[in-house]
């Protein structure tokens, strides 16, 4: 039995002599028991919305918000048994960030003993045993989103909902919290469901991603589902720092070879990504109809320096940039009239306005439909599928 | 000869002192990022430069001039704000067209000017517009624009990219070494994100408590940071940072991290304590036993953007960041387990415990 | 929350009304009084019901005035003249001392610079009558008294402070990084001043210029005291209505509502920047 599900939830905002807005709009997903589900979308697509509805500060137009079995649309807020971080923090200003945190466990009339442990236990999870006497107004916005997780986690409710919940966090704190508040939430099988725009903090927390745009589910999966298996363009263009190479191609037919014209900026010459018949899988060969525009994607780490005419088509470019990270290298290459972004890790010797050839294999290749945007094939060769 | 000078530059605000005798110099064609956290006062430094503010003490040369004393609008230097300070009144056009305007140019050559800059930055289809109808990254580029359109030989970028959403700032990070060199400007760019300052910086100045604690090509400054608060600074995940105690060996001197004894190529002087760095990246992790590997508990894996960071925990409970590739981190369980890793005494970085200084001599 | 019920919106309505009709009555009141003859207002119990009479405002723009005790002569016309010129006069007067001394107090501080804005706006608190008995034997002195000039003078004491405090927190909202643009652009800071900070207060600056228009128009003392006949605005002119024979409450009426004319016409024409506002697409830091 799942900890919640959405059923068809749709949100219309209406003001009167405006357009109606369907800022949600027929959202189905399910959450497990003790899942961590994060809601990503760029400002305005929906996810807060959704959020506030299974909270309870929204109504919800039509369709149906289930905790088990159990119909939520008509319960109030209080009466859901849910923990709640918000974007603003909204801590009590005249309470200390130690009794801001006990605030939820002592409403649910645990001992005193209990919630002086577990207020302990969680200040340490999130460095902030040293401000535990201190006031909100006083602290930083990062110290104030940490006393706001604090409290939401400290709590035992049905579902946890985090709204942009480590949006303020110190740069040097973040992957060391991100970490061990995924451990906490594992360890203590907390239902969580977080909202956030910044898809490295979806990733990185959560079992499942809801990617939205306007106000519409785009793909409910993984992390590796969204990296490797995106459902449509939008989602391949969105998810990946940096996103997914696309190229807008048009199939031609071969003899020996399916070749997929790329066309360069100026329009005029074309470039061809070439695909062996006798390589690719029957589907695919299929799919590619002569005339039939097709987007071709790959992510920037799977693209190869150098030419591996085995493995798919090589391309010549020219080196753009060359920026070294520490850990790794992002390269641009100027090529088939577009930049492609290739990601190695370490250090990569590249130097800028060298000319260079790449290989995209055919393994790794996304292909998608150019009209409907949707992902027809994951990997193009009879041998293996992208990953 | 350098193209812009800064000499022990101090700056304060009542008592609070914002800048501490900062010294830079700056060649011609050169882009310095000045790098560190917020408050460090890199705002107030470019503040200074463009004559908006005036030190208390020190000197400011540009172009061998001292230009102390010299209001704004004499410096002919360009700069782009964090929130753009673009001109709610006017439009796209006469935005980027004022520091033409300043010049008394014809209308004729500013329309020249702009639409040249507005193509380079493809804004050219919102030029009607006034700001309030353009997105985030159409002001960005406009404000961008408004810099760069005279043509000035020095460029002062205030953390630009600051407010624009992930993908454009990732664009931009892109786009912008590349128009900076075509500019051909001497550029100081300000940021807090240690990917911007290595991705855009020819060297980085490290700004840190109102002076500059190491500057250095970003290689340098990653691999030999000058300081733990240096190292800190820049890598995502953070730098691991352990005290230790150093003892002799048979190789000499070692030191007992994790339960493993590692040899030091450095011999500190003393036996004082240091505290050892392990960048996440440079720490290996078996599924399985081996020779060398120190057995840990791996508590969580995080994806981050191409790589996966795992938060390990050492048998005296202490907490390890390491990082590695998606497909290692694919084989890891979701939970708890136990993992084993391997650190080559090669990858450390030593610190003098008490002064937070790095060891020389011992580089990874 | 979002739902609105056709009960929820009338009781709104009747609400709305309830307060419009509080605040609007007496203005409504008036606006009858002003086409009655003195015995329909007079009467008891007041009725809705009248034979409406332009005889009021005949007798205004005529300026004579037909009362049971003979014909006088009034200068109602004069008298709105004059106050016309006298809280314009002020109102441009103050607006452009006023507002370069409020942006000098918003962008520079300088020493006492709290110290003078404080004793600028205290020129408020101190009752004016206070002011006018050593005031009047000074411009009795200088001769300012009976003067356009004078009287603009110490309208000043009303319309200066307002202005200057109004416009300066609008000042102190334009982000500085903007003016400093604009200065790095290469403009000198008196065409930052005029081209990026004025349009930019504009709403605050009519703001300002229309509740001290108001202020100026309203006020009673001041002219009673410094001014005669021939220099008195309406509100003091209005005195003239209370004759040996009784008090005239018609033209009273018709004298208040043509004096409300002027002051409309300037809120409608500065409602365009009132509303406008200032977040014209500028990020706040």
């Amino acid at each position: 039995m799942s900890a919640l599900t959405l059923d068809h939830v749709t949100k219309v905002y209406k003001v009167r002599r405006e357009p109606e807005v369907r800022a949600v709009d027929a959202v189905d997903m399910t959450v497990e028991d003790g899942e961590i589900v994060g809601l990503l979308g760029s400002s305005g697509c929906g996810k807060t919305s959704t959020l506030r509805m299974i909270a309870g500060f929204e109504d919800v137009t039509s369709g149906e918000i289930r905790a088990g079995e159990r119909r939520l649309n008509e319960l109030l807020p209080a009466a859901r048994n849910i923990a709640m971080a918000f974007e603003g923090y909204a801590l009590y200003p005249p309470l200390k960030i130690r009794d801001n945190i006990a605030f939820g466990l002592l409403r649910d009339r645990r001992p005193r003993a209990e919630v002086d442990t577990k207020v302990q236990e969680i200040a340490a999870l999130l460095e902030i045993e040293d401000i535990l006497e201190r006031y909100p107004p006083t602290l930083s916005g990062g110290q104030q989103q940490r006393t706001s997780l604090a409290r939401a986690l400290a709590r035992n409710a049905d579902v946890h909902l985090l709204d942009e919940p480590m949006s303020q966090l110190e740069p040097q704190l973040r992957a060391i919290l991100r970490a061990r508040i995924k451990d906490f939430l594992i360890e203590h099988k907390l239902t969580t469901i977080f909202v956030t725009h910044d898809q490295t903090e979806a990733l990185a927390l959560a079992d499942r991603i809801a990617v939205m745009n306007d106000g519409r589910l785009q793909q409910y999966g993984t992390g590796d589902d969204l990296k490797d298996r995106p459902a449509n363009l939008y989602v391949a263009s969105f998810i990946g720092e940096p996103p997914m190479n696309i190229f807008d191609t048009l199939a031609r037919r071969g003899e020996a070879v399916h070749r997929l014209a790329v066309r360069t900026k100026d329009g005029d010459t074309e470039i061809a990504l070439d695909l062996p018949r006798d390589r690719i899988t029957d589907a695919v060969g299929g799919d590619l109809q002569n005339g039939r525009k097709l987007a071709l994607g790959i992510r920037p780490h799977q693209v190869r320096l150098g030419s591996f005419p085995d493995l798919g088509p090589v391309l010549k470019g020219k080196i753009t940039s060359n920026q070294w990270l520490g850990d790794q290298t992002h390269i641009g290459i100027e090529s088939a009239g577009r930049l492609v972004i290739a990601v190695f890790d370490g250090n990569v010797a590249a130097p800028i306005d060298s000319q260079v050839e790449i290989t995209l294999p055919l393994a790794k290749l996304h292909l998608f439909d150019g009209d409907s945007d949707r992902a027809l094939h994951h990997g193009l060769t009879t041998e293996g599928t992208a990953a | 000869m350098s193209y812009l000078s800064l000499d022990h530059v101090t700056k304060r605000f009542k008592r609070e002192t914002v800048l501490d005798g900062v010294s830079l110099d700056v060649a011609e064609g050169e882009t310095v990022a000045i790098f560190g956290p917020s408050g460090g006062g890199k705002t107030v430094l470019l503040r200074l430069i463009a004559g908006v503010l005036d030190p208390d003490e020190g000197d400011i040369r540009i172009d061998g001039r001292s230009v102390i004393g010299e209001p704004p609008e004499a410096r002919k230097l360009g700069m782009a704000f964090q929130n753009f300070a673009l001109y709610p009144h006017l439009t796209a056009f006469d935005n980027i067209a004022s520091p033409l305007r300043a010049l008394r140019q014809s209308e004729a050559e500013v329309r020249q000017g702009v639409e040249r800059v507005a193509e380079l930055l493809q804004i050219g289809h919102v030029l009607t517009h006034l700001p309030k109808a353009l997105s985030n990254g159409q002001k960005q580029r406009t404000s961008l624009a408004r810099s760069l359109v005279r043509g000035p030989r020095l460029l002062l970028l205030d953390d630009p990219l600051r407010n624009v959403d992930a993908k454009l700032r990732y664009e931009m990070r892109i786009e912008l070494p590349r128009l900076l060199k075509q500019m051909d400007a001497t550029v100081l760019y300000v940021t807090q994100d240690y990917k911007e300052a290595m991705a855009l910086g020819d060297r980085i100045a490290v700004l840190d408590d109102s002076s500059f604690i190491q500057i250095d090509t970003p290689a340098a400054i990653y691999r030999e940071p000058a300081s733990t608060k240096v190292a800190r600074l820049l890598g995502d995940p953070t730098i691991n940072l352990r005290r230790v105690r150093p003892a002799a060996s048979t190789h000499g001197v070692s030191v007992d991290l994790f339960g493993q004894s590692l040899p030091l190529h450095v011999k500190p002087a003393g036996a004082a304590d240091l505290v050892v760095g392990i960048r996440p990246e440079h720490i290996k992790i078996s599924l399985t036993a081996t020779e060398q590997g120190l057995p840990v508990e791996l508590d969580a894996v995080t994806p981050l953007n191409v790589r996966s960071v795992l938060l390990l925990r050492t048998k005296d409970g202490g907490e390890l960041l390491a990082s590695c590739s998606e497909a290692e981190a694919a084989r890891l369980p979701r939970g708890h387990g136990k993992v084993w890793l391997d650190l080559s005494p090669d990858d450390l970085l030593l610190f003098d415990a008490e002064t937070g200084e790095r060891l020389s001599g011992a580089t990874p | 929350m979002q739902r609105e019920t056709t009960r929820s919106r009338i009781v709104k309505g009747v609400l709305l009304a309830l307060v419009g009709l509080f605040f609007l009555f007496p203005i409504f009141w008036v606006f009858l009084m002003s086409f009655q003859t003195n015995q329909d207002i007079l009467r008891m119990p007041p009725s809705l019901v009248f034979t409406p009479t332009l005889d009021n405002y005949v007798a205004l723009i005529s300026g004579r005035l037909e009362t049971n005790a003979g014909t006088l002569e009034i200068k109602f016309m004069g008298n709105l003249l004059n106050s016309f010129i006298l809280a314009a006069s002020s109102v441009i007067l103050s607006l452009i001392l006023a507002i370069p001394a409020a942006y000098a107090f918003a962008r520079y501080k300088f020493r006492l610079g709290e110290d003078i804005a404080f004793t600028i706006l205290s020129f408020r608190f101190a009752p004016p009558l206070l002011v006018l008995v050593p005031l009047l034997s000074y411009f009795q002195m200088i001769g300012l008294v009976n003067t356009y000039i004078g009287l603009i003078w110490v309208y000043q004491l009303i319309t200066l402070p307002l202005i200057l405090w109004i416009t300066r927190g609008y000042f102190e909202d334009i982000s500085e990084d903007i003016e400093h643009a604009h200065r790095i652009d290469g403009h000198g800071w008196l065409k930052t001043f005029l081209k990026i900070a004025v349009p930019l207060a504009l709403p605050g600056i009519a703001a300002a210029a229309l509740l001290a228009f108001i202020f100026a128009w309203n006020n009673f003392v001041f002219a009673l005291i410094l001014a005669s006949a021939d220099k008195q605005p309406v509100t003091v002119g209005a005195l003239a209505f209370v004759t040996a024979s009784g008090i005239q409450y018609g033209q009273i009426a018709a004298a208040l509502i043509l004096s409300i004319i002027p002051t409309l016409i300037f809120a409608i024409a500065a409602q365009r920047y009132l509303v406008e506002g200032l977040s014209l697409g500028a990020v706040k830091g």
